[in-house]
């Protein structure tokens, strides 16, 4: 073991050497560094952009069968009858593995009483302006189990305001939870009860308002002519819609939409649904659309990172392979005595190896946690930010049909996004900002330590090809 | 103790061999001079009975064994010591870690012992404080003590040295061949010394001149 107390000797003695390797070491660690703490980012901004997704599943009517069925009819007044989701079914679904909770939704619409709707502005003088018939109410009337996963709020496209939004607990109640434009215009405030009645018959409701939202989209120019302002929109408990629309409608929606927590195991739980459900008469509809795009995206960022790190290595290891032979180009002669002593090559290569394993640790130790520490946190702060700006983007496409119209709010605000770009995420679930907790911590430091030592024995092996090849004789006779 | 069979050797460049079937014999507790004009062939021999490169022709044997049945590296670490011109010490070590190293490397009996190694010195005439410094501080002749006493501490038995006076002035190149003397006699080595001196070939208990291809004894 001889060779230890010469890399020793070598290293000590030749200061200036040593300082300079440690310094060109310290600069090739901190790029892997670097390169590590990207691929950590891209990671954890992966997992969590996966998990902050939802994908959800719809159960709602099979139209295309129904459709066929019609087509099919002999009677010469053909009716395409489309069956309600019956509730049982969602109850079912929602016990499945992965399903995290369900929103019920039923819409249907009413005619204000004891107030005025929101009248159409500037365009509604068109053909379709006339937008009452006789079977359209001017409210929509959404109705659901809990409002806050009503993909419009869990967008923040529309925000509860003064009062609360509508839960589990509001099932069979009259409450409502109206707009607050509706509300400002007939002077409703939370706790006020409004009268809506049916557009069938003369029978009359009345609502209790416990909650007021703003809807962002509210002045929207995208809503095709005919469309009532969504102003008009009030959310109240699916069983309320359900008893507008009539009795033969209770126990049913129009749709339920589960969400899934886990967005990869959709199509598991989409085959396990379609088991319990009768498949002509209902279709379980997958969206994982924000998922398969953050995936998509997410993916590109871990490619690139993994690039990143690559890189880094390789550059490293050439740059350092390069000094190394230096190195030894310039120790020739000592190469010599060495071998005119009778040291075997091997162990000369490991006097070698020991040096720069010894050059290495001092180069982690003093350089890399210290200036480490900084890069880390600059680095974190800037993935944070990029990756919160690609998240955050609200998606265009309302994953939910929730029966509110337009909800096209927020620009993509992701775009400029360094390393996704724009990947826009319709999230069902809550859209969270994604905080990355990248620290350089003892086992980055572990990590960074193994890369090091990977790459100065590859760096000593590429150079120690001239030491195998030496000849003493040629470099200790002239 | 050493013995060469009909040895020959050229280098591929060349049209005609520097020497060829050289059969010589050298004993223990013996010095022998080869003496040569420049480009005779002297360092080529030389480092073919030092294991640091391998003959054309013939073989050399050690102690009756071929020096390539015992392997190159390992008759170099254990059989043969060498002195070179240019000293080839570790330039980044003290005197004392030159000796302490090479006494490492070769696995000689005395690997270790600091003391001996430090005695050694003293006798060759480097104080204390010269042992300990870097070895470029010294004067050459100090260099080359430095390299002969790094032959006396090892165990091996073969001493060969290519010119070990060609960069000293009289007084060292004296002491030095008294060094080399007391090897052979004191130390019962084997020592052969390549020069062109023959100042140093006549100090010598045997010499053999390299000329025309040929080794004759003088
Ligand atoms: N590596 C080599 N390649 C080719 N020719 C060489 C080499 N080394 C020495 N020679 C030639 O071989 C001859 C003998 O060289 P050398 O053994 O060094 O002689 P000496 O030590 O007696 O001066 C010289 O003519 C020299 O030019
Ligand atoms: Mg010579």
């Amino acid at each position: 073991m001889n060779f230890f107390k010469r890399a020793w000797l070598s290293l000590t003695a030749k200061k200036g050497r040593s300082v300079l390797l440690i310094l060109v070491t310290s600069a090739i660690m901190l790029f892997v560094l670097a390169g590590m703490l990207i691929h950590t980012a891209a990671d954890t901004a992966t997992t969590n952009a996966k998990k902050s997704v939802g994908a959800t599943l719809t159960l709602s009517a099979n139209r295309e069968a129904s459709f066929k069925k019609m087509r099919k009819s002999s009677s010469s007044n053909p009716k395409l009858t489309t069956t309600p989701v019956k509730l049982s079914n969602a109850t079912k679904i929602a016990q499945l593995n992965n399903v995290s909770s369900y929103n019920v939704t039923s819409s249907t619409s009413v005619n204000a009483k004891s107030f005025d709707a929101i009248s159409k502005s500037t365009s509604s003088t068109g053909p379709g302006g006339q937008s009452s018939s006789s079977s359209t109410g001017d409210i929509a009337v959404t109705g659901v189990t809990n409002t806050s996963e009503v993909s419009s709020f869990s967008d923040k496209t529309n925000k509860i305001t003064k009062g609360r939004g509508l839960t589990i607990a509001d099932k069979n109640t009259n409450n409502t939870v109206i707009e607050s434009e509706l509300a400002s215009q007939e002077n409703i405030s939370v706790g006020d009860t409004i009268t809506v009645k049916s557009t069938s018959g003369s029978k009359t409701y009345k609502l209790k308002v416990v909650g007021v939202y703003k809807a962002s989209s509210s002045t929207s120019t995208q809503q095709g002519p005919g469309a009532t302002d969504p102003s008009n929109t009030i959310y109240t408990s699916y069983t309320f819609a359900n008893t507008v629309k009539g009795s033969k409608y209770a126990g049913t929606a129009d749709s339920v939409t589960f969400n899934v927590s886990n967005p990869s195991q959709v199509s598991s739980v989409k085959k396990a649904g379609n088991k319990i459900i009768n498949n002509s008469k209902y279709t379980l509809a997958t969206n994982d659309s924000s998922y398969q795009t953050v995936k998509a995206a997410m993916n590109n960022v871990k490619s690139f990172a993994d690039k990143i790190v690559w890189l880094v290595a390789i550059a490293g290891t050439i740059t350092l392979a390069l000094i190394v032979i230096l190195m030894i180009r310039e120790r020739r002669h000592e190469i010599g005595v060495l071998l005119a002593l009778g040291e075997s090559r091997w162990k000369i290569v490991g006097q070698f190896f020991v040096e720069m394993v010894v050059v290495l640790i001092v180069a982690i130790g003093i350089g890399g946690k210290f200036v480490g520490d900084k890069l880390g946190d600059q680095l974190v702060s800037q993935e944070s930010s990029s990756t919160s700006a690609t998240i955050s983007a609200p998606g265009d496409k309302s994953v939910q049909m929730s029966g509110k119209p337009g909800g096209s709010g927020g620009g993509p605000g992701g775009g400029n996004s360094a390393i996704a770009g724009g990947g826009q995420t319709g999230t069902t679930g809550s859209t969270q900002e994604t905080n990355l907790d990248v620290n350089v911590t003892v086992l980055t430091m572990v990590e960074l330590g193994g890369f090091g030592l990977a790459i100065m024995f590859l760096s000593t092996m590429i150079a120690s090809g001239g030491i195998l090849r030496l000849q003493p004789k040629k470099v200790l006779i002239e | 103790m050493l013995k060469t069979n009909n040895l020959g050797y050229w280098y591929t460049q060349q049209k005609n061999s520097l020497f060829e079937n050289v059969n010589l014999e050298f004993k223990a507790g013996q010095s022998c001079a080869i003496v040569g004009q420049s480009g005779s062939g002297k360092t080529t021999f030389l480092s073919l009975i030092a294991g640091l490169d391998k003959p054309k022709e013939g073989t050399i044997e050690f102690d009756g064994s071929d020096i390539n049945q015992i392997g190159l590296t390992n008759y170099r670490k254990k059989d043969v010591s060498i002195v070179f011109q240019s000293y080839n010490l570790f330039t980044y070590m003290s005197p004392l870690n030159n000796l302490l190293t090479a006494l490492a490397v070769t696995q000689s009996s005395h690997a270790g012992d600091k003391d001996f190694a430090m005695d050694m010195l003293r006798k060759l005439g480097l104080t204390d404080a010269q042992m300990k410094k870097n070895v470029q501080q010294l004067s050459g002749g100090q260099q080359q003590r430095v390299a002969i006493a790094r032959t006396m501490v090892c165990d091996a038995k073969l001493v060969v040295a290519d010119e070990p006076t060609g960069n000293l002035d009289e007084d060292n190149t004296a002491e030095v061949i008294e060094l080399f003397q007391q090897i052979a006699h004191e130390q019962g080595k084997c020592v052969i010394i390549v020069t062109r001196e023959s100042t140093v070939a006549k100090a010598c208990d045997n010499a053999y001149r390299l000329a025309k291809h040929e080794f004759s004894m003088i």
